[in-house]
């Protein structure tokens, strides 16, 4: 057996290993990581193993299986050398295949990792933004060597800075080298490990000092002293050699938390390997130095890593922290002087050592010096460890490195420092990441969780699930800790469930500063942290589940209910009408759809679907259930004059009247359901149909004019009288309607006019506002475009200008000018889709600079290109111009689909009739009642919100109708907000598990693209009985667990451990 | 009872042992018997107060006896973020018990962990030492009927990991395969082993994967057994032993390169193939050399979890 035992076998063994080493040897490395073993790296291992044997290619090809290295996301993953391709979601089909392609030099082109931003193709690992914008020193290291190898280790320059401690260094000098490289610890306090390390080493006894390495890594969300421990264990056990050294202690140990088996099983290896050479033990290289390590096992207890604690824990006790001082290095284990150090800083150590201090010290900051790893995890698209110099921003790491959130949701704030840290919201994202200034953030660098959280995490659930964890997790020897953290878990729990004041507010934030000011131990004294710092950044928040009883996140599910529901601006029961097209009834889901929205067939097909954007099983990481399609398969079969509404009261002859101005959606809607209220409506609509923007915005290929016609013939009855081509302010006026007994007045004017790009020669002939372009042709038929066309925008209107210009006889091309990228356009995804299908140019980053004209007619746009800069606020990136870009393009036709609002012509009239105007021209309303500023006049749908959904028009007339029912009764108008649960119970159908496994979305079905492209025809198709059941077995039930009978006597409990 | 103290006569007379013992019974038992703690207390010394406290304290240890397969789910901060409440609820209807709790019929303990470490791959169920990840609420059902199948269990004839290895003595070189007395369709290997007085034959299944083997004898559980060459006779012997339970490793030769290593322990699964390419097996220092050149170590761990 190779034992050294002095400095020359030590310089001897790296002889060796060095001679041994073959740079071109071709490697296939396999990651088998935690993480990627729960995503199969271990049968890609088999499978690769197989493979060699059977081919016999074992003298070309080595497998390497290492630790983890810190892009999880994309796990499993293998790295081939020397080629450094990387390759991830790597399956047991294709292993065989990446060998193949690595011995022929070559490159398995489809599985290479592919930027799903730009689609740009990666050939180097090192190329990867992941990877290149991170300064991986420590963790590199984990991907170059097998961590059971103690070669491996040594053939990287392992054991090289124990090597030079042990031949050319005091003592004194290794202690002096840590201080002046200003290391701290990392296990989040910061202390200088320097200055520690003295203080142990002062003491005068000179047996029986222990150094401990701290691995029981209790911090949920965090794994980076994990993935260190299980992928390089030799870079801890070498630390600690050299600081038993520098600190004379004998004996060291290795907390490491039972939850770890794999960190635990390559310690034991690895300890057992350093052993038999000889690195560890008596006499380590014959200078009379004596020093070994054990490990302990902790046995879950998220306090043990509070020092005190710990060190009880080691002794074999209950692990509750103790009163300091005496700190543990003066007296510590079995009252021995003890020094504790985290998993990172051990390895640091090392780094230190081997560069020297003061070349160490120029990573990071002043005062925060090295590089820090974090565990980048939750709503983040590049999940995994990233090590990172001190002193970088969090926006840097959150979108440069993390790639930004994985969905459309918009990121909401990260949280830092576990359960003892704090949440920091996105707009403080420029904070550069240290030990202070962190802490004056009201957060704490901790051990380096970093958990990214999005608009569907809701913070009161965040502060509530920590203060779960902490209640559990104390020791309970502090009273202020035991009862402060339980008493603000139920105030939590309070306010999550709907039952909270704003008086809860001020106590829970009394509470949390005496639990802070009243405990002993780091756990009690921080516990605070998660309530105190959502309170301070996310009051809002808080106070929308008091006030509103609204959870905006979908999460606390007593306000939720089915979040499809919730999301629902009518409150539609999506849950009740899928699992009744699951059944088969097709008639009961009519009437589940049709008893909450007047307007099912036009929803079914131009809703914005917020109830798909929440579905459980979409944001439970699939794809939500078709919900707008099964709507849609549902009004295509049954008539909108089958469903007779129920009236609340008679028709009597001298029922009060009242006057909706404008018949959209808004209007409309209240209508009828003024109507069912037993009330006399008249309808002044401005055009010469009803209808509104439905009629006027929406083109017929989304929307046919049929399906409008038979939805509203429907919702008229003998108590609403429409009158067309009436119009505010020309024909009638407010105090005429009150003087001819109308009791109330509702405006639904809706919103007209464009806004303006704000340039010159806008006016000229061949620009036109999106509006006024879709108008002409949708009422009159009028075709304006021609030629070549430029659409500027990127929602909605943009997009039905641009098919809709698209389908006129004169036009020859169709370009989308937009100033950001195609994932940033706010118009619905699968209309980008269509519009792209169908032949029309979406040109993104560019800014229209000037509108160029000859003879006063448009002649085309001077645009400039922009590139992505910061990210502002909103968490999207600002497009800045890029000078010297400018260029012309040539146009016939430009149609400006920036923005709506409600214009003056209509509210002309109204503002003087005493009704106030916002800045933004729309009208102004008490949000709660709808009132205007003028009594009996109340307001809805578009013209008070400018552009928006047709449902928020319809939620909007329906919350009218019931407000003006208050008003003409006298009654209170301002009643508290009431959340609805489901409540009808549908029995669930029952699924042949293998058949809903994993069943995919179905895809919306369109016509072909030739058959629609020139034509109004309907583009979206319905689906078939067969396809919309299976679709509809997909959904998760939410409603169940309040509807099912058998649950709803019982409170589940989900977190109780035991 | 008494072998498991035995086991640790090392802890006895050492009060920081008595954490230690507790994980050894948990282990063994799947929860803390009170019989256990009895025994444990007389014969550490210690008293029953003392080790109860310690037994309440930590997690790790259980009161109550658990079920057959025990389900953890993940729920630190990144798996609630990513909905894992959800999944604790889905097993709980499914299963119709609680967390904390274990089911009737004693096939399934449900429970919730703080972190298991692989956060990025959230919510992350393990079952039985098994890991599930991204898991969502669909998936639950699938994982029961899973664990309910077995998880271990695989199917020698269609599964892809599954391959023959021929095996040789390291030794005399020497083929190690019976071709007359098949197991799982395949030659099998013959061994000569022995353990306490008894001396005799033993056959592994020659496909990598498969746990199968029939033996002259029934080997109680947990004992050391050694193993010999039936050609030249020579013990078969590494310079490793099992990461798991110290038991000296096995090692044969793989025709055409290699080395398979398996537990000498009896009910011990761990076993390895190590892919090295040819001079350590022909090296006569390969029995006590610990790193080998060029691969390096007889360590090439297969089985991780």
């Amino acid at each position: 057996m190779f034992r050294v035992s002095s400095i020359e076998d030590l310089k001897d063994l790296f002889e060796i290993v060095s001679r041994d080493v073959d740079k071109s040897r071709l490697y296939i490395v396999i990651c088998a990581g935690t993480a990627c073993q729960a995503s199969g790296s271990n049968d890609i291992i088999r499978v690769a193993k197989k493979y060699i044997l059977q081919n016999q290619l074992l003298d070309t090809i080595s497998l390497k299986i290492t630790g983890c290295h810190g892009f999880c996301e994309m796990g499993p993953f293998i790295l081939t050398e020397p080629q450094g391709a990387f390759y991830h979601k790597v399956s047991t089909e294709n292993i065989c295949r990446i060998i193949d392609a690595v011995i022929a030099n070559d490159y398995v082109e489809e599985l290479l990792y592919t930027d799903p931003q730009t689609n740009e193709k990666y050939y180097k690992q090192s190329d990867i933004p992941f990877f290149k914008k991170q300064q991986r020193t420590i963790f590199s290291m984990n991907q170059e060597i097998d961590p059971i190898r103690i070669y491996d280790y040594i053939t990287n320059g392992g054991y090289k800075a124990l090597g030079k401690v042990f031949s050319k260094l005091s003592p004194e000098q290794v202690l002096e080298e840590v201080k002046v490289s200003g290391l701290r610890g990392r296990g989040g306090a910061g202390f200088p490990t320097g200055l520690k390390w003295e203080m142990l080493a002062k003491q005068s006894i000179n047996s029986g000092k222990y150094i401990v390495c701290n691995a029981d890594e209790g911090d949920p969300g965090a794994y980076m002293d994990r993935s260190l421990l299980e992928g390089n264990p030799h870079i801890i056990i070498e630390g600690m050699i050299i600081g038993a050294y520098a600190t004379g202690s004998n004996e060291g140990i290795v907390y490491v938390r039972n939850e770890y088996p794999l960190a635990i099983k390559h310690l034991i290896i690895a300890l057992r390997q350093v052993r038999d050479i000889g690195l560890l033990g008596e006499n380590i290289l014959g200078s009379g130095f004596s020093f070994d390590i054990r490990i302990v096992k902790g046995a879950g207890a998220f306090v043990c890593g509070e020092e005190t604690a710990l060190i009880r824990s080691i002794e074999g006790k209950v692990g509750e922290p103790r009163q300091r001082p005496p700190y543990p290095v003066n007296k510590g284990i079995n009252g021995n002087p003890t020094v504790i150090n985290n998993v990172e800083t051990w390895a640091n150590i090392v780094f230190i050592i081997n560069l020297g201090a003061s070349e160490y010290a120029k990573t990071g900051t002043k005062g925060n010096s090295g590089t820090k790893i974090f565990s980048l995890v939750g709503k983040i698209k590049n999940t995994g460890l990233v090590e990172v110099p001190m002193g970088i921003t969090i926006k840097e790491i959150v979108y440069d490195i993390g790639g930004g959130p994985p969905g459309k949701a918009k990121i909401k704030a990260v949280q830092t420092g576990g359960p003892s840290g704090g949440c920091i919201p996105v707009r403080k994202f420029d904070l550069q990441i240290d030990y202070d200034s962190l802490a004056k953030a009201g957060s704490i660098m901790g051990s380096g969780g970093m958990i990214v959280m999005d608009e569907n995490t809701c913070m009161v659930d965040v502060a509530k699930y920590f203060m779960n964890f902490l209640k559990e997790e104390s020791c309970g020897k502090c009273y202020t800790c035991r009862k402060g953290t339980q008493r603000m878990y139920e105030i939590l729990d309070d306010i999550s469930k709907g039952k909270g004041t704003l008086e809860h507010l001020d106590l829970l934030e009394e509470l949390a500063l005496v639990v802070k000011d009243t405990t002993m131990c780091g756990l009690g004294q921080t516990a605070s942290n998660p309530v105190l710092s959502t309170l301070h950044y996310f009051r809002d928040e808080y106070e929308r589940h008091i006030i509103q009883k609204r959870c905006d996140a979908f999460v606390c599910k007593e306000l939720v209910g089915a979040p499809c529901q919730a999301a629902c601006p009518v409150g539609t029961e999506a849950w009740r009408y899928v699992a009744h097209i699951a059944r088969g009834e097709y008639e009961q889901a009519y009437i589940a759809i049709r008893e909450a929205n007047p307007f099912p067939s036009v929803c079914a097909r131009v809703c914005d679907h917020q109830c798909e954007e929440h579905c459980r099983a979409g944001t439970s990481g699939g794809d939500p259930v078709a919900i707008r399609l099964l709507k849609r398969f549902i009004t295509d079969r049954i008539d909108p004059s089958r469903y007779k509404p129920k009236r609340t009261t008679v028709i009597k002859k001298d029922a009060p009247q009242v006057a909706v101005i404008g018949a959209g959606p808004a209007g409309l809607t209240s209508a009828h359901y003024l109507s069912l209220k037993g009330y006399k409506v008249t309808i002044f609509e401005a055009e010469d149909k009803p209808g509104g923007m439905l009629f006027c915005a929406i083109p017929s290929y989304r929307l046919p004019r049929e399906t409008i016609k038979k939805e509203i013939v429907s919702l008229l009855d003998e108590n609403i009288t429409l009158k067309c081509n009436t119009a505010l302010g020309n024909d009638i006026t407010i105090d005429q309607l009150f003087n001819e007994g109308y009791k109330a007045v509702m405006l639904a004017m809706g919103a007209h006019k464009s806004r303006p790009l704000g340039l010159e020669n806008e006016d000229a002939d061949g620009v036109y506002p999106s509006i006024e372009f879709l108008k002409a042709f949708n009422l009159r038929n009028e075709q304006l475009a021609k030629g070549r066309v430029g659409i500027i925008g990127g929602g909605n209107s943009a997009i039905d200008a641009a098919r809709t210009a698209l389908r006129q006889k004169d036009v020859i091309s169709v370009t989308i000018l937009y100033r950001r990228t195609r994932e940033e356009m706010p118009a619905f995804a699968e209309e980008i889709e269509a519009a792209d299908q169908e032949g029309i140019k979406i040109q993104t980053l560019v800014t229209p600079t000037k509108v160029i004209t000859t003879n006063d007619f448009f002649s085309g746009l001077e645009c400039i290109n922009n590139e992505l800069g910061d990210t502002d606020s909103s968490g999207r990136r600002r497009p800045i111009p890029i000078k010297g870009t400018e260029h012309f393009i040539k146009l016939d036709t430009l149609i400006v689909a920036i923005s709506e609002d409600s214009g003056i012509d209509c509210i002309g009239p109204a503002r003087s009739s005493k009704i106030e105007v916002t800045d933004w021209n729309t009208v102004k309303i008490d949000q709660n009642t709808l009132l205007t500023s003028r009594p009996g006049v109340f307001a809805a749908g578009d013209v008070v919100t400018g552009p928006n959904t047709v449902i928020q028009a319809i939620a909007a007339g329906k919350k009218a109708a019931e407000m003006i029912d208050h008003y003409i009764k006298g009654e209170k108008m301002d009643q508290p907000k009431k959340h609805i649960l489901p409540q009808i119970y549908v029995e669930p159908f029952v699924v042949e598990l293998e058949d809903a496994w994993q069943a995919e979305r179905i895809e919306t079905p369109r016509k072909s693209i030739e058959k629609r492209k020139r034509n109004f025809a309907e583009v979206e198709v319905t689906i078939s009985d067969e396809e919309a059941r299976r679709e509809a077995q997909r959904c998760l039930r939410c409603d169940l667990e309040f509807t099912q009978p058998q649950y709803i006597e019982k409170e589940c409990i989900t977190t109780e451990g035991k | 009872m008494e072998s498991t103290l035995k086991a640790d006569e090392k802890y006895r007379k050492n009060p920081d042992g008595i954490i230690s013992i507790l994980e050894n019974v948990q282990r063994k038992y799947g929860y803390l018997p009170k019989k256990v703690l009895e025994t444990v207390a007389n014969e550490t010394g210690s008293s029953l107060v003392d080790i109860y406290g310690i037994a309440t304290f930590y997690k790790y240890f259980s009161l109550k006896p658990r079920g057959e397969h025990l389900i953890s789910v993940c729920l630190g901060t990144a798996c609630h973020v990513r909905q894992a409440p959800l999944i604790v609820k889905e097993f709980e209807n499914q299963l119709k018990i609680r967390a904390g709790e274990t089911t009737v019929d004693k096939q399934f303990s449900l429970e919730t962990v703080n972190c298991l470490g692989a956060c990025a791959r959230g919510p992350i169920v393990v079952v039985d030492g098994h890991y599930f990840s991204n898991v969502n609420k669909a998936q639950v059902s699938q994982i029961l009927k899973k664990t309910r199948y077995g998880l271990d269990r695989i199917d020698i004839k269609k599964d892809e990991r599954i391959f023959p290895v021929k095996l040789r003595c390291t030794n005399c070189n020497h083929s190690l395969l019976d071709p007359n007395y098949l197991i799982d369709d395949y030659p099998s290997v013959r061994l000569t082993i022995s353990f306490g007085r008894k001396h005799g034959w033993l056959r592994l299944s020659s496909l990598w994967g498969s746990y199968n083997n029939e033996s002259e004898y029934d080997i109680p559980v947990d004992t050391i057994v050694n193993f010999f060459c039936p050609h030249c006779h020579d013990e078969l012997i590494g310079a490793s032993s099992c990461p798991s339970c110290n038991a000296p490793m096995i090692p044969m030769i793989i025709y055409g390169g290699g080395l398979v290593q398996i537990c000498s322990r009896r009910g011990c699964k761990n076993h390895m193939i190590d892919l090295i390419n040819g001079i350590c097996v022909n090296c006569e220092n390969r029995h006590t050399c610990s790193f080998i050149k060029p691969e390096g170590g007889v360590w090439y761990c297969e089985e991780y979890i």
